[in-house]
């Protein structure tokens, strides 16, 4: 993918089956379907506000199965921001988001001025296996944010991603092209209708 | 430095257009099934020389057929031998054929005997059959000839599943009681049955794995020979080889259970820093699964799964799929669309029912989905090259290392093309359908080899540096041309020639004078004068193995194909295949022999390997001639 100066990265990693896609698609999109297509990997690009002027978001989704060691590092390598989403129904996808942050780690080196959230997604399911607590306990362990989401309700997505962006220190980075608006009146935008993808 | 304004004509030097549509796409007579689109990854070869006395050409606007027709001992006859008269044809076809020598033509095999008749498509096989059984006794080596000629282009006036049935009858009608047939008559055209189904099975191997319905056919065949007692007993050698190429070829039957699944293979311009582009290329078949990157217009992507030979409308469906598009979105206004998209910002957009068009893609273009309106704010993805200037690989190698790795390259390349890939892809979209993925990677890659050194030699900024790499790219051609790689030797040049790198005049005067001398040697071995005589005296001398300028080539086959018609008055051009089967079989001979190269494998061997492997280059000539004004402002 042809690098630009002024894209912001974001990199979404986790197991297979824990939602990334829906999440994204669910962010881009605004839609969410059932059916599971396994990702090898996609880029969606996005127009945002930053440092008052236009950048864009580039948000890239990967795939969960270890196909591509090297694309992954790449994936690193450039990225900006990290995103690790686990299933809040599967213990082991929790378990597989460590190797990852590790690589992170060895990648970026030092990942304190580094945006990583860690994400609890399908927290709409009955069926748990992980509590919030856990998911926390995590992410003070590793020293980075944490939510849970639901693609499938619309729940924390928008949340997610503004949340990120907040995290980002290097640059001033708001979702909305117009920056002026109020942290309420960004948060009942819905993105597709305001922000124009070129 | 010889002057180029001949050169400077050829398409590659200014602006492209779409690239002049080969022959192969005008539609003959008859219906067609959908044309496939032209492949843009055509190598700006061939520049035409000064108009001269080349005579009409039927149809196309290719640049390639202003060149008169080729000097070797290939004939295109206008018409087919002996005369047209019908009812002596059929007369003669009632009987064994007593071939009267036409008036022009003689055997290429240069034994005297003559060629076949022109005989109906249905009737051609008959005809080899009955010509068979004399091969044998050592008189008729035009038999043989004819056999290869059949299996290989047979599929230009009759599809392959039917030739194999017509075999299948011939066969079940040998086994027919004696009335029928003569004392030994029966066994004899059972014998040449078999002689056929072998060559056939030789011929195709791992492409039949593609064809369903043909595999039916053979299988029967080959069962019914199997159980024939009768054929044990003189022929068990050629059983026992049929039984060996039936299981090494793997026909699929509906009873057996499906292959294992086959692992996706990237295609790999795509996916370059994955480390499998070290490992050695396979063939490409239709299918294969790989994976491909399609574009939304604000450059999105979405990587698919998807058959090397998936239609367009397949691509589409993964792509809504993949977006979460509803499917009531397909049939409204708002329906998506595939296009193509050069570099330079040349887009066409791709019809639902074309097939395997992946491989057809130039080198820096991609494939786009959108709705029709959008068509026109489409705009290509920036420049994927890291305008480091001067920094790369190719000024830390030697040029041994660069020009054996590109050898080796190439060479597998061109090992993975099937002999049919090279008649499939001049006679496309007249009949039938085959992949050609193989032969149209190798001329991307010769398109890709061209625009490296331009691309090189332009991101070099200091002229000093930019003199020595050109120094460096001339000497990897003489190490090229010394492998007996004509496609590398050829493309480098054809490189060098581009505008853009030929008006750096102060690059070019620094060259030392042996170089400058060797570059003109160069040229004057490349020069398409009297339809590329020089090149052919010397690629003629060199034994195999060697890698030829496939381009020219296909160039061939196209005006073998344009120069003379398949059917005339229902009758099948003999001659005209023989030629074409000629021309593959001068592939066959450069493949004859292993390549052997001493390569090591060191980590500074790997690293150059890989960048062999994965050349970035800018194909938008637009940029080129940008980069080169800025280098050297000049006059010109």
């Amino acid at each position: 993918m042809p690098e630009q100066s002024n894209d912001y990265r974001v990199v979404v990693f986790g197991a297979a089956g824990v939602g990334k896609s829906s999440l994204v698609l669910r962010f881009v999109r605004g839609t969410f379907r059932e059916t599971y297509i396994p990702t090898i990997e996609d880029t969606y690009r996005q127009v945002i506000n930053c440092d008052k002027s236009i950048c864009t978001l580039q948000i890239t989704d990967t795939t969960g199965s270890h196909q591509f060691p090297a694309m992954q590092r790449l994936s690193i390598s450039k990225g900006h921001a990290f995103i690790l989403v686990y299933s809040v129904t599967n213990r082991q996808s929790m378990e597989d988001l460590h190797p990852i942050f590790d690589q992170i780690c060895q990648i970026k080196g030092d990942i304190q001025k580094i945006p990583i959230m860690l994400v609890g997604n399908k927290s709409d399911d009955t069926q748990r296996e992980l509590d919030a607590s856990e998911g926390q306990a995590l992410a003070s362990k590793w020293k980075c944010a944490f939510m849970e989401t639901s693609a499938k309700m619309n729940y924390n997505v928008q949340e997610l991603f503004q949340e990120l962006l907040n995290l980002e220190q290097r640059r001033t980075i708001s979702l909305q092209v117009d920056g002026k608006k109020s942290k309420q009146q960004k948060k009942k935008d819905k993105l597709q209708g305001k922000c124009s993808v070129m | 430095m010889k002057p180029l304004e001949k050169l400077l004509k050829k398409p590659g030097s200014h602006l492209p257009a779409r690239p002049a549509a080969p022959p192969g796409q005008v539609p003959g007579p008859g219906s067609l099934p959908a044309p496939r689109r032209q492949s843009l990854s055509r190598p700006a070869a061939s520049p035409e020389e000064p108009p001269g006395p080349a005579g009409p050409v039927p149809g196309g606007e290719g640049r390639w057929l202003e060149l008169r027709p080729p000097e070797v001992p290939l004939r295109s006859p206008e018409e087919p031998s002996p005369g047209g008269d019908r009812d002596r044809d059929r007369e003669r076809d009632r009987e064994p054929p007593s071939p009267e020598p036409p008036p022009a033509a003689r055997c290429c095999c240069g034994c005297g005997c003559a060629p076949a008749a022109p005989a109906p498509p249905e009737r051609l096989l008959t005809a080899l059959l009955d010509r068979l059984p004399a091969a044998e006794h050592g008189k008729g080596c035009g038999a043989e000839s004819l056999l290869d000629d059949i299996v290989l282009t047979h599929s230009l006036f009759l599809p392959t599943e039917r030739f194999l049935q017509q075999l299948h009858q011939h066969f079940v009608l040998a086994a027919g009681s004696p009335p029928r047939w003569e004392e030994g008559a029966g066994l004899q055209r059972k014998r040449a049955v078999l002689a056929v189904l072998l060559h056939f099975l030789e011929t195709y191997k791992g492409l039949l794995q593609e064809e369903e319905s043909a595999g039916k056919v053979i299988k029967e065949l080959y069962l019914l020979i199997m159980k024939d007692t009768s054929l044990y007993h003189d022929l068990e050698d050629e059983i026992l080889k049929l039984h060996q190429l039936v299981e090494t070829v793997e026909l699929k039957v509906a009873d057996e259970t499906p292959p294992p699944n086959k692992q996706v293979k990237p295609l790999f311009r795509h996916f370059r820093r994955i480390d499998s582009c070290l490992q050695t290329r396979v063939a490409f078949r239709g299918s294969d699964e790989i994976f491909c990157r399609v574009y939304l217009p604000d450059h999105s992507y979405v990587t698919i799964r998807s058959r090397l030979s998936a239609s367009v409308q397949d691509i589409l469906a993964s792509v809504t799929e993949k977006l979460q598009y509803s499917e009531e979105q397909s049939t409204r206004e708002d329906a998506l669309i595939l296009v193509t998209m050069a570099s330079s910002g040349e887009k066409a957009v791709l019809q639902p029912s074309e097939e395997c068009v992946f491989t057809t893609l130039g080198i820096n273009s991609h494939l786009f989905a959108c709705t029709r309106d959008t068509f026109d704010s489409l705009v290509p993805l920036p420049e994927e090259i890291q305008v480091v200037p001067g920094d790369t690989e190719i000024h830390r190698v030697e040029p041994e290392d660069v020009a054996n790795h590109l050898t080796a390259f190439h060479w597998e390349l061109f090992r993975c093309i099937h002999e049919l890939e090279f008649v499939d892809y001049v006679f496309h979209g007249e009949r039938g359908r085959r992949e050609t993925a193989n032969l149209e990677l190798l001329l991307q890659r010769c398109s890709e080899v061209q625009h490296w050194v331009g691309t090189e030699l332009l991101l070099c900024e200091g002229l000093g540096k930019r003199a020595h790499l050109l120094k460096k790219l001339i000497k990897i051609a003489a190490i090229c041309k010394q492998n007996q790689d004509m496609l590398s030797f050829y493309a480098i040049v054809i490189g060098l020639n581009n505008a853009a790198v030929s008006r750096l005049r102060l690059t070019w005067e620094k060259l030392p004078g042996k170089f400058k001398n060797l570059f003109r040697k160069f040229e004057n071995l490349t020069d398409p004068c009297r339809n590329h005589k020089t090149y052919r005296e010397v690629l003629a001398k060199m034994k195999p193995p060697l890698i030829p300028f496939v381009p020219l080539i296909l160039k061939d086959l196209t005006f073998l194909h344009e120069g003379s018609k398949t059917l005339l008055d229902g009758l099948v051009n003999v001659e005209k295949l023989h030629c074409i089967a000629e021309k593959v079989r001068t592939v066959r001979k450069y493949r004859s022999r292993p390549l052997c190269l001493e390569l090591e494998a060191s980590p500074a061997q790997l690293q150059t390997k890989a960048y062999v492997r994965q050349l970035r280059v800018i194909d938008n000539q637009n940029l080129l001639f940008e980069l080169s004004y800025k280098l050297e402002p000049g006059s010109q």
